[in-house]
């Protein structure tokens, strides 16, 4: 069964996930932005961040994140993480924006590694573009373009990926605003996932929402 | 801008209720009830539609008949008297009754992209009853009961944005008409008032038959819309940090500019003096049994009486007039008369003020933006010069993080807890803005001066959220709440307050430190009165 899941629900969703699985809430909302950005362009950002996150979840920090500023880009547990190491790199994207070209080793997910470098375009105005295998995608301040193998976006690990600003004009692809087309049983695990960011209801909480007097007039 | 304040604000010309209708008048917009299938006792469904330049927007709503036992506010209600959605255009026979298997489960269904807003609304027990009975006997209701509680239903939540299914804020952000916040919300609830008298007064026909008489015009305007709003609506300010900025700009410079008008004009004071009166009226109808609403209104009577001795000292005539007497009110009067005052100050000046209001929504995703290359320097900077508010604070002290956020795996809302009394602030959210920012200030301490935000926040993932809040009050100066959101006397209910002036709200009524009810519309035309009819 498909569920429409809006892009606000994507987002919110994703967020809560990645905290379930870990990630501090600062990186938790870059992961929910770039699940949201891919799902505008019907790209499975929900359901490769749940699977990403899963793989998280339980495991430390520091195995995933870029050790030291050497490139390429490597992570001690072996495979980057692509929000992590996606909001590292948006974090220099005045560095790219002087035509610094970041190389990457072994990196999980490059498609959403793409995403969460993409917000910063927005922001800057501007393309960054991140290359891996056969494929390269271009996230510009409202729009996307991908070149290449279209299979290699699906890559769930791949041994390198760099990352630049471009001089591309204009996108292929504008982002939708329509809710995103999943499967429901995907949906239902995000949602057990986000859920564990929520505290078991106490008597004082029950008892603290609302008013002591009572609702009606 | 502290919490006290912001918990004393006041509706203004900005505000998005009266932006709203100003629009919709001066477009010319129409209106036609599409639909009207309620039956004798009140149930059935009804199309109310506004037709703009450019597109037609309606409410699909659906009346319902609940046992008294039901009837709730609280969001773990899951039933209602009437429920509602906007629509985006002019719904079908099929598309009604697909709302009509959704629209009345409310967080239980599910809508979609040519939904706007989900929302639905209880009776006010007392007034429908008396009003029913009123009118079916072919008389008016007593203006006494009416002013007292001042509506006949009571919006529970009214949800937009892509909740539940509905069509996505960026769908509809490219729309003139519904581009300013809350504005799809606002339309519906303009809406379902007048949904609400048309109801009142259709039951009392079918129960008086001949006898039976409509609300005359003038109390008709007394009703507006109840709303009950509890923590659920609290973390938006806090999470909007964008938006908040710009409704606070945009006031702050509505007041500058008529503060620094050299004169005032006779049209101008007239305009004041009779929007005066018209606090004072609505002062004497607005009551509350809260003991920290008791207070505060009782010091905005005193207030206005100071307010009212100024005026006929002064003159108002002289240099700066506006200036001075502002200047006085910081002076003399509580905050609760402060704010009314600067609600006051920009009644007169629609020409110089009222187009702030296209300043107001905002690109939240561009205070999402951390600039890595920032020093650390900087960023301390930054905190020192903006945010003494937050590092002043002792948070060793119980009492000074006594509170924490979470949001509650029964009704999935926001609430707050006592950190040192209950259990699960492993769950807090991400809220105690200013504790967050002491913790980061102090791992700051670590760092060398020219040293990089981007290197510091690879080491420090935990501090990532409340570095872009830092980095965004550069230049973003209104964008946070001044105060410590986690102190055992903060209010919740000030941040509530804050919001719905914004929103156009009036007579708040705490029920708690943590919910408020509110009237929204109350003496705003109806749709039949502002619009002509669409043919």
């Amino acid at each position: 069964m498909s569920y429409r899941l809006t892009l606000a629900e994507t987002e919110s969703y994703l967020r809560k996930v990645a905290r379930a699985c870990g990630l501090d809430w600062g990186l938790a909302e870059e992961a929910g932005k770039a699940a949201r950005w891919l799902a505008a362009f019907n790209l499975p950002g929900p359901e490769f961040m749940l699977a990403h996150l899963q793989q998280l979840a339980g495991m430390e920090y520091r195995s995933f994140m870029p050790q030291g500023s050497a490139q390429p880009w490597r992570a001690s547990g072996g495979l980057l993480c692509p929000i992590i190491t996606g909001a590292a790199l948006a974090d220099r994207s005045a560095q790219m924006l002087d035509g610094e070209v970041f190389k990457l080793g072994p990196t999980a997910y490059p498609l959403l590694l793409a995403a969460t470098v993409g917000q910063a375009a927005r922001c800057h105005q501007t393309v960054f573009t991140a290359a891996w295998a056969g494929v390269r995608v271009s996230c510009f301040e409202n729009g996307l373009s991908i070149e290449g193998n279209h299979d290699d976006l699906l890559l769930t690990r791949v041994d390198a990926v760099s990352c630049q600003q471009d001089d591309l004009s204009s996108p292929q692809q504008l982002p939708s605003t329509l809710a995103y087309v999943i499967d429901e049983d995907i949906v239902k695990r995000i949602e057990e996932l986000a859920f564990e960011t929520c505290a078991p209801a106490t008597e004082a909480s029950r008892a603290g929402a609302g008013a002591g007097l009572t609702d009606n007039d | 801008m502290r919490l006290a304040r912001m918990g004393s604000f006041h509706q203004t010309r900005l505000s998005f209720m009266r932006s709203l209708l100003r629009r919709l008048k001066s477009e010319d917009w129409k209106f036609k009830r599409n639909l009207w299938a309620i039956d004798e006792q009140g149930f059935g469904r009804a199309v109310y539609t506004v037709y703009g330049p450019e597109r037609a927007y309606s409410l699909v709503a659906f009346s319902h008949d609940l046992a008294d036992e039901m009837r709730s506010d609280r969001v773990i209600a899951t039933a209602w008297d009437a429920t509602f959605a906007l629509f985006d255009g002019i719904p079908d026979e099929a598309d009604l009754d697909r709302l009509q298997q959704n629209v009345p489960k409310q967080e239980a269904g599910r809508i979609s992209d040519t939904e706007l807003s989900l929302s639905r609304a209880n009776r006010s027990v007392r007034l429908w009853q008396h009003v029913v009975e009123c009118l079916a006997a072919g008389e008016q209701p007593d203006r006494e009961q009416v002013e007292a509680v001042g509506y006949l239903v009571r919006t529970t939540a009214v949800y937009g944005s892509g909740k539940f299914g509905a069509a996505d804020r960026l769908s509809i952000a490219d729309r003139a008409e519904v581009s300013a916040p809350f504005q799809a919300e606002l339309l519906s609830v303009w809406l379902t008032r007048a949904f609400s008298l048309d109801l009142v007064e259709h039951i009392a026909r079918a129960r008086g038959g001949a006898q039976a008489v409509a609300i005359d015009s003038e109390l008709r305007r007394r009703f507006g819309v109840g709303n009950s709003t509890g923590l659920g609506m609290a973390p938006f300010l806090i999470n909007h940090p964008a938006l908040l900025n710009n409704w606070m700009m945009a006031r702050e410079e509505a007041l500058a500019r008529v503060r620094a008008l050299p004169q005032a004009d006779a049209v101008a004071i007239d305009d004041f003096k009779q929007h005066f009166e018209r606090a004072c009226f609505n002062l004497a109808q607005w009551h509350s049994e809260h003991p920290i609403q008791i207070e505060k209104l009782a010091a905005l009577r005193t207030d206005l009486e100071s307010m009212r001795s100024y005026i006929t000292r002064e003159s108002l005539v002289g240099d700066h007039p506006w200036d001075r007497f502002y200047r006085w009110a910081e002076a003399n009067l509580s905050l609760e008369g402060q704010e009314q005052l600067v609600a006051l100050l920009l009644e007169p000046y629609g020409e110089l003020v009222d187009a702030l209001t296209r300043c107001m929504d905002a690109d939240e995703h561009l205070a999402f933006f951390i600039d890595g290359a920032m020093p650390i320097a900087r960023l301390r900077e930054i905190i020192e010069s903006q945010c003494r508010w937050a590092i002043q604070v002792d948070y060793e002290q119980p009492e000074n993080r006594a509170r924490f956020w979470y949001t509650s795996a029964e009704k999935l809302e926001p609430r707050v807890g006592e950190r040192f009394e209950e259990t699960g602030a492993e769950y807090e959210l991400p809220l105690a803005v200013g504790f967050d920012i002491k913790q980061m200030y102090a791992a700051l301490k670590d760092w060398q001066a020219q040293q990089t935000s981007a290197e510091f926040l690879l080491a420090h993932p935990e501090h990532r959220h409340t570095a872009r809040r830092v980095q965004n009050l550069a230049i973003r100066p209104y964008a946070e709440i001044q105060d410590n959101l986690i102190a055992a006397d903060m209010l919740p209910i000030d941040i509530l307050r804050c919001k719905l002036s914004f929103f156009g709200a009036t007579k708040f009524d705490p029920r708690s430190d943590r919910w408020v009810r509110i009237c929204m519309y109350q003496d705003a035309p109806f749709p039949h009165e502002l619009l002509a009819a669409a043919s």
